[in-house]
C-alpha cells in the first residue's frame, strides 16, 4: 500500500461571502479579492507543508493543475514540484512526486510537458509519476479557448506524441492534427525507463477503457462523495478490467481522498469542520456545473447516460451551500480520532482494492499549523496501519517510479547521487 | 399553445464527399429556383419559414457534419474552418447547383457569407440571419455564456419574447418522455460539433475577405439580439459591395421565428 500526500494551493483568505458573489474559476476577480502577501504567504506555506509530509514519512507527493483559478493556484505544478524535487533530494527523502497532472487536452506545448517531467525525473533521480488528466471541461475552453470537441482528440494526439518523445532513440518528425513538430529530440529525456502514468478520471465508461487500454493507472477523486459514487465508479472499473482481461492489481487505482485527524472525533470536527466547510463550498462548489460539461466534451453517448441517470456526479450539484455533516456523511472527508479514520480509510481501501491512497491533507482555509497537526497525525497514528494493506498479496507495483522505493529495497536499485 | 404546423422536408439526399470520408446529408423539399438554407449552431430545425421558402424554391439543407442523426463522428473529419468551406462547395456542385440561393441563419450565416467570400460566383444572391463572422472587442459575443449556460437560461440568449408560440415550439422536449435524454443528447452535441468553429470567436478571418464578395446580400437581424449584437449589421452592410439592411425591434437572435410574417414576406421579395 503506498500513501500520498496531496494538498491543493487554495487562496486561504477568502471573503465569507465569496459564493454568493463569485465563481471559483475563469472569471474570479483577483485584485479585488487578493492579498499579494498573503498570496504569497500562501504559496511559501504550500511548500513547507508538502515538505513536512515528505519528511514525516509519507510514500509520496502530489500537487493536480488547474488554471484561473482561486481553489488551487498552480497554472503549472511543475513549478512546485521541481522545487520539492530538489528539497528532497537535498533531504534524501525518496518520496515519490505525483504532478497529477499536465492537462493533455489543454495544452499547446506537449514537447515542453514531456521535458518539464523528464527535468523533474532528473533532479529525483527517478521519482516522477506522470499525471495525464485529460482537462477540465472549463479549463480547456473557457480558460485556454480550445473548442470543447477537440479536448479528448487533443489529449490522444499530445499523449502519443510524449510517450514517443521519451521512448525514441533518434530525433523524429511528428505531423498530426494537433501538432507539427519538424524534430522531434527533448533534452532531458527521464531519469527512469518509462516514468508510471496516473491518469484523473471521473471514471465514465469510455474514459476507463482509454485507462486501462493505456495500462495506466485510475485515478479518482472524493470530491463527488465516495459513499454515492464509490461503488458505481470502482466497481464499474474493476469490472471493466476483468472483462478487459487485466489483472485486478490494487495498484492500478489511486484514489484521493480528503482526511482530517484530531485527538478525538469532537475535536477534529470543531478544529477543521469549518475550513472544510469553505473549502468545498468555495472552491468547487463555486465551479457553474455546466463549466464541467461544455457541449462536445462529452461523447453524445455519454451524454445520453448521464441525462438518464446523473448519479456519477454524486452530490456536487448542491456543493455550493453543501453543509460540513453532510460533506462527512458522504465521505468527500473523512474526519476524527486517527482510530475513526483509520477505520473507514481500511474499509474503503479493501472495498475498493485501492492501491495508492492520496490523502488530501489540507482544505479550504486551514492554517499552516492545523495541516501540519494533520499531517503528524496521520503520519504517526494512521500511516503504520494503512501501510500494511496487500503487504501479504503478492501484487506487483508496477506503477511507482523506481527512484523512489522508500519501503522497499532502496538502495539496490537506486544509483549513487551526483556529487556523492 | 396553439399548434404550429410544420410540413418538414421530402427527401434527404446523401452526398459522398471529403474523398470519401463524410457522408453529407441535405435535407430536400419543394420545386423551383435552388435555395441552399444553412442552418445554425443547434442543428437543422425545419420550420414554417423553411416550408414558405420550399412553396417557390427547391429547398435543399445540408446538415453539419456530425449533426445528422446516427453519424456523430463526422465531425472528426473535419479539421477547420477552411474543410468545411470546401466541404459545402463541393456538395453543392454534386447537387449541381449554380448561383443557387443562399440563406444562412448565425452559424449558417458565417458559413454562406464565407463561401461568398471564397467562391464568387456561388451564389446568386444571399440573405443572411444573424450571422456570425466578423469580431469586435466592443462588440461581444455571448456565446461562449450560450454553451455554458444551464438549460432554462438558454431561451434568454435566443429570443426577445420566449413566449410566442413558434419560439416554444422550437425549444420544445418530444411528448413522450424516453426520447427525451436522447434528444437533448443530439441538441447538446449538434452544439459541440458547431463550437469546432465558433469557439472561442465566430469568427474565423472573414473581415480580410469580406471585400471579394460580389453576391447581392440582404443581412436581416433583431435589435434586441443577445447573442450575436445587432452592432455588427452595419459593419456587414459596410462590407459587403451589394447589401440591404433590415433590423428588427422588439426580436432577439431569431428573426424567421420572432418576426415570421415579416421576415419570410422581406426575404421572399428578395430572392424573386
Amino acid at each position: 500500500m503506498k500513501v500520498l500526500a496531496f494538498e491543493q494551493l487554495s487562496y486561504r483568505h477568502l471573503p465569507d461571502d465569496f459564493t454568493q458573489k463569485y465563481n471559483s474559476v475563469v472569471d474570479t476577480p483577483y485584485h479585488e479579492l487578493v492579498d499579494r502577501d498573503l498570496m504569497h504567504q500562501d504559496h511559501v506555506d504550500f511548500l513547507d507543508e508538502m515538505l513536512y509530509a515528505a519528511r514525516m514519512g509519507f510514500d509520496g507527493i502530489a500537487t493536480t493543475e488547474h488554471s484561473q483559478a482561486s481553489y488551487d493556484v498552480l497554472p503549472n505544478p511543475n513549478l512546485q514540484m521541481s522545487a520539492l524535487a530538489y528539497a528532497t533530494e537535498q533531504e534524501k527523502l525518496d518520496v515519490a512526486l505525483a504532478v497529477l497532472g499536465r492537462s493533455l487536452g489543454k495544452s499547446r506545448e506537449p514537447i515542453r510537458i514531456a521535458e518539464e517531467y523528464a527535468a523533474i525525473d532528473q533532479i529525483s533521480g527517478g521519482r516522477l509519476v506522470a499525471g495525464f488528466p485529460v482537462a477540465l471541461s472549463y479549463d480547456a475552453s473557457q480558460n485556454a479557448g480550445h473548442p470543447p470537441i477537440e479536448t479528448r482528440e487533443r489529449y490522444e494526439d499530445n499523449r502519443r506524441l510524449i510517450e514517443r518523445a521519451w521512448a525514441a532513440k533518434e530525433p523524429f518528425a511528428w505531423n498530426s492534427k494537433y501538432n507539427r513538430y519538424p524534430n522531434v529530440n527533448p533534452w532531458p529525456r527521464p531519469y527512469q525507463e518509462k516514468p508510471p502514468i496516473w491518469s484523473p478520471s471521473i471514471g465514465t465508461p469510455s474514459s476507463l477503457a482509454r485507462i486501462l487500454n493505456d495500462d495506466d493507472v485510475f485515478l479518482y477523486l472524493s470530491w463527488f462523495g465516495p459513499k454515492y459514487t464509490g461503488p458505481r465508479i470502482f466497481d464499474r472499473y474493476w469490472d471493466l478490467a476483468t472483462e478487459m482481461g487485466k489483472e485486478a492489481n490494487p495498484y492500478r487505482l489511486a484514489f484521493v481522498q480528503g482526511v482530517v485527524v484530531g485527538e478525538t472525533d469532537e475535536i477534529a470536527h470543531k478544529e477543521y469542520g469549518p475550513h472544510v466547510e469553505r473549502g468545498y463550498q468555495q472552491g468547487l462548489g463555486s465551479v457553474p456545473l455546466s463549466g464541467l460539461g461544455l457541449p462536445g466534451y462529452v461523447d453524445i453517448n455519454g451524454v445520453e447516460a448521464m441525462v438518464k441517470d446523473p448519479g456519477d456526479f454524486g452530490i456536487v450539484p448542491k456543493m455550493k451551500t453543501i453543509k460540513y455533516s453532510e460533506l462527512v456523511d458522504a465521505q468527500c472527508v473523512i474526519a476524527g480520532s486517527p482510530a475513526t479514520v483509520t477505520e473507514q480509510l481500511v474499509e474503503m481501501i479493501r472495498r475498493f482494492r485501492i492501491g495508492n491512497l492520496i490523502l488530501m491533507v489540507q482544505m479550504g482555509s486551514m492554517p499552516k499549523e492545523l495541516v501540519k497537526k494533520n499531517i503528524t497525525l496521520l503520519s504517526e497514528q494512521v500511516l503504520p496501519t494503512l501501510r500494511k494493506e496487500w503487504q501479504d498479496d503478492n501484487w506487483e507495483h508496477r506503477w511507482w517510479p523506481t527512484g523512489a522505493n522508500k519501503s522497499a529495497n532502496k538502495s539496490a536499485n537506486k544509483k549513487p547521487r551526483a556529487g556523492e | 399553445m396553439s399548434a404550429i404546423n410544420i410540413k418538414g422536408p421530402e427527401r434527404t439526399e446523401i452526398l459522398d464527399v471529403h474523398n470519401g470520408r463524410i457522408k453529407l446529408q441535405v435535407k430536400i423539399a419543394g420545386s423551383g429556383p435552388a435555395l441552399v438554407y444553412f442552418h445554425p449552431a443547434a442543428g437543422l430545425y425545419w420550420d414554417e419559414f423553411l416550408d414558405q421558402l420550399a412553396e417557390t424554391h427547391t429547398v435543399y439543407a445540408p446538415e453539419l457534419p456530425g449533426t445528422s442523426a446516427g453519424d456523430p463522428y463526422a465531425i472528426k473529419q473535419v479539421d477547420n474552418f477552411a474543410d468545411l468551406l470546401l466541404i459545402y462547395e463541393e456538395a453543392l456542385n454534386m447537387l449541381g447547383l449554380k448561383q443557387a440561393i443562399a440563406v444562412g441563419q448565425s452559424l449558417g450565416g458565417m458559413i454562406a457569407v464565407d463561401l461568398a467570400a471564397h467562391f464568387r460566383d456561388l451564389f446568386s444572391r444571399m440573405v443572411l440571419l444573424a450571422p456570425g463572422g466578423l469580431w469586435r472587442e466592443d462588440l461581444p459575443y455571448k456565446l461562449l455564456e450560450l454553451y455554458a449556460a444551464p438549460p432554462e437560461e438558454i431561451p434568454g440568449y435566443l429570443f426577445h419574447d420566449f413566449s410566442i408560440p413558434r419560439a416554444q415550439a422550437m425549444l420544445a422536449l418530444p411528448e413522450n418522455p424516453e426520447l427525451i435524454p436522447k434528444h437533448i443528447a443530439a441538441s447538446v452535441w449538434a452544439l459541440g460539433c458547431s463550437g469546432k468553429f465558433l469557439w472561442p470567436f465566430a469568427e474565423q478571418g472573414l473581415a480580410k475577405r469580406i471585400h471579394r464578395i460580389t453576391t447581392p446580400t440582404l443581412v436581416v437581424w433583431g435589435k434586441n439580439d443577445v447573442l450575436v449584437p445587432v452592432g455588427y449589421a452595419e459593419l456587414f452592410k459596410q462590407g459587403i459591395k451589394d447589401c440591404q439592411l433590415k433590423v428588427f425591434d422588439n426580436c432577439g437572435h431569431i428573426p424567421q421565428i420572432e418576426k415570421f410574417e415579416e421576415t419570410t414576406k422581406l426575404v421572399k421579395k428578395f430572392i424573386v
